[in-house]
């Protein structure tokens, strides 16, 4: 893609496991902030959309009450009941559509307010195995971890070496939920086991938060800021039920992937790629990704993760945010994942930021064991 | 944030329940009735042969409607498996187990797709990717949805 949309703001709350605020108040401050780093009035705004869930939001119709809070009252607003990452997606086309230049982006949830497990458990199929209560989120997560674990070779303790990659990267990043300086492998191997080999540290911290992210078109971005991040590419894939499909790789990440590199121009992911945003509920997640993104050969994401590559001061850093094991707010976890990518590529990170960034991956995930994804790709001047 | 919370109202709670009276369709009907019998039917693509079980409507590979009912063995292979040490409550978070539970996802010789049960009677040291197993019916099971008990090593 040519320089057509543009990432001109973003903001993203503090992530915390039972914040003391509504989601409205959440809203809210990821809405002013946005404008804020976009430096713009909300008069600017032409259309919102939001990434909210009406059974996470007990209501339904869950965006009704956030036109208050996203600034989008008598504006041309939508919602999208799916990961943040894809109402990117769906604003990036009202852009292209010519009929709006300046969009805002807001996904929230509290996960301290509904039960946590249910949302997961509610997508299973309803006539038979969501009724038999084996399978939910994590334990779907565990099958696919096992299977992935048996086809690649992969040991318990290297899947806890995400994690402490990227708990450890979340010490840097003032917003995360887990910041964990000192964590190891033994801290990790010691946590709460849930479904083997899922133990809490390798599972993504429930955790209340938003995040809000303004696009622009070409002409407008130019107005608006000197340093616009340009969407040069994005691609999405939807795969199979979980029971359906083989879960030992990530196959429809594989093709948004290889979509969003066609689209952005790009032959060599590991070469172009200055760091990458991964959308992880689960650590062993991240590993896959690295072989469906083409960071490594299949079967290699181990590796790839042992050589070094993939920390904060490697050659390819991934979530050096902390990812979603570090805060993980359902509708906003893949959206966060843009607006990190995007801090990335003008140099905004503050301690968690990589060595001349120019080019960014973000990707987000909807779905029993990553069923969907999308992958974008981000890049400066 | 600056507010003590929410100080007079505890929680809201939605005065229904919501039961949805789904239908489970013809094809799981069918699943159903071969299960009380004793069989495991699924369905096969007209176009690609894929097997599916439990039986799907339409293969999504084909954009083709199933039509050809085909009986399958009780056997079959683990494809992956857990063992929970948790289960989603009553209150949907975690709770510990009273004892773990061995979970497999099972693909029945013939079959393209799986279906997931408790797996009991091996050492869950010794539960493996690959493992044959056999499916245990429970025809006097209370609700038709438990008629599959579980699978056992054979
Ligand atoms: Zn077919």
């Amino acid at each position: 893609m040519e320089k057509q949309v543009a990432i001109v703001g973003y903001a993203q709350t503090g992530y915390e496991s039972d914040v003391d605020a509504s989601r409205e108040i959440l809203v809210l401050e990821a809405a002013v902030g946005a404008l804020r780093s976009a430096g713009i009035s909300r008069e600017v705004i032409d259309t919102v959309v939001t990434a909210n869930n009406d059974y996470m939001d007990g209501r339904t119709i869950s965006n009704m009450r956030l036109v208050e809070p996203s600034g989008a009252w008598l504006k041309d607003e939508s919602k999208v009941e799916m990961d943040g990452a894809y109402a990117v997606l769906y604003a990036m086309m009202r852009i292209l559509s010519g009929d709006h230049d300046v969009a805002m982006v807001i996904g929230v949830s509290q996960a301290s307010v509904f039960p946590t497990y249910v949302p997961g458990v509610m997508t299973l199929d309803p006539t038979f195995d969501r009724e038999r209560g084996l399978l939910n989120e994590v334990s779907a997560a565990a099958l696919q971890a096992r299977a992935y674990m048996d086809a690649c070779g992969v040991t318990e303790e290297q899947i806890a070496g995400i994690s402490v990659k990227n708990l450890r990267n979340a010490a840097l990043n003032p917003l995360a939920l887990r910041r964990m300086p000192v964590l190891t492998v033994d801290d990790v191997m010691s946590s709460r086991m849930l479904y083997s080999p899922i133990r809490e540290l390798n599972a993504f911290p429930p955790s209340d938060g938003a995040c809000s992210v303004i696009l622009a078109s070409s002409k407008k971005a130019a107005e608006i800021t000197d340093c616009p991040v340009w969407i040069r590419g994005v691609g999405f894939s939807h795969d199979s039920y979980l029971t359906e499909r083989p879960l030992d790789k990530l196959g429809s990440l594989k093709q948004a992937a290889e979509r969003a590199y066609a689209a952005a121009g790009i032959s060599d992911a590991k070469d172009k790629i200055d760091v990458a945003e991964v959308h992880e509920n689960f650590a062993h997640e991240e590993l896959m990704a690295y072989e469906a993104l083409g960071f490594c050969g299949e079967g290699k994401g181990s590796a790839l993760l042992e050589s070094g590559a993939t920390k904060i001061n490697g050659e390819l850093p991934v979530n050096p945010s902390g990812g979603a094991l570090a805060a993980n707010v359902a509708c906003a976890a893949g959206l966060a994942r843009i607006a990190e990518a995007a801090l990335q590529v003008r140099g905004e990170a503050g301690s968690h930021q990589v060595k001349g960034v120019k080019t960014a991956l973000a990707h987000g995930q909807t779905g029993l064991c990553a069923q969907e994804n999308i992958v974008f790709i981000l890049g400066g001047e | 944030m600056e507010s003590d919370g929410l100080q007079n109202v505890d929680m809201v709670r939605i005065p229904a329940v919501p039961v949805f009276n789904w239908s489970v369709g013809n094809f799981m009907e069918r699943f159903f009735d071969g299960l009380k019998g004793g069989k495991f039917m699924g369905v096969k693509c007209p176009d690609c042969g894929r097997v599916y079980l439990p039986p799907r409507m339409i293969c999504e590979r084909c954009f083709a409607k199933n039509d050809e009912w085909v009986e399958l063995p009780p056997e079959g292979t683990v494809e992956s498996f857990t063992l929970a040490q948790v289960k989603v409550g009553e209150d949907g978070e975690l709770a510990d187990l009273e004892a773990p539970v061995l979970i497999g996802m099972v693909k029945h010789e013939g079959a393209d797709t799986c279906l997931v049960a408790r797996i009991e009677g091996p050492d869950p040291e010794e539960a493996s990717v690959g493992m044959r197993v056999t499916a245990v019916l429970d025809k006097s099971a209370e609700s038709i949805l438990d008629i599959l008990s579980h699978y056992v090593p054979r």
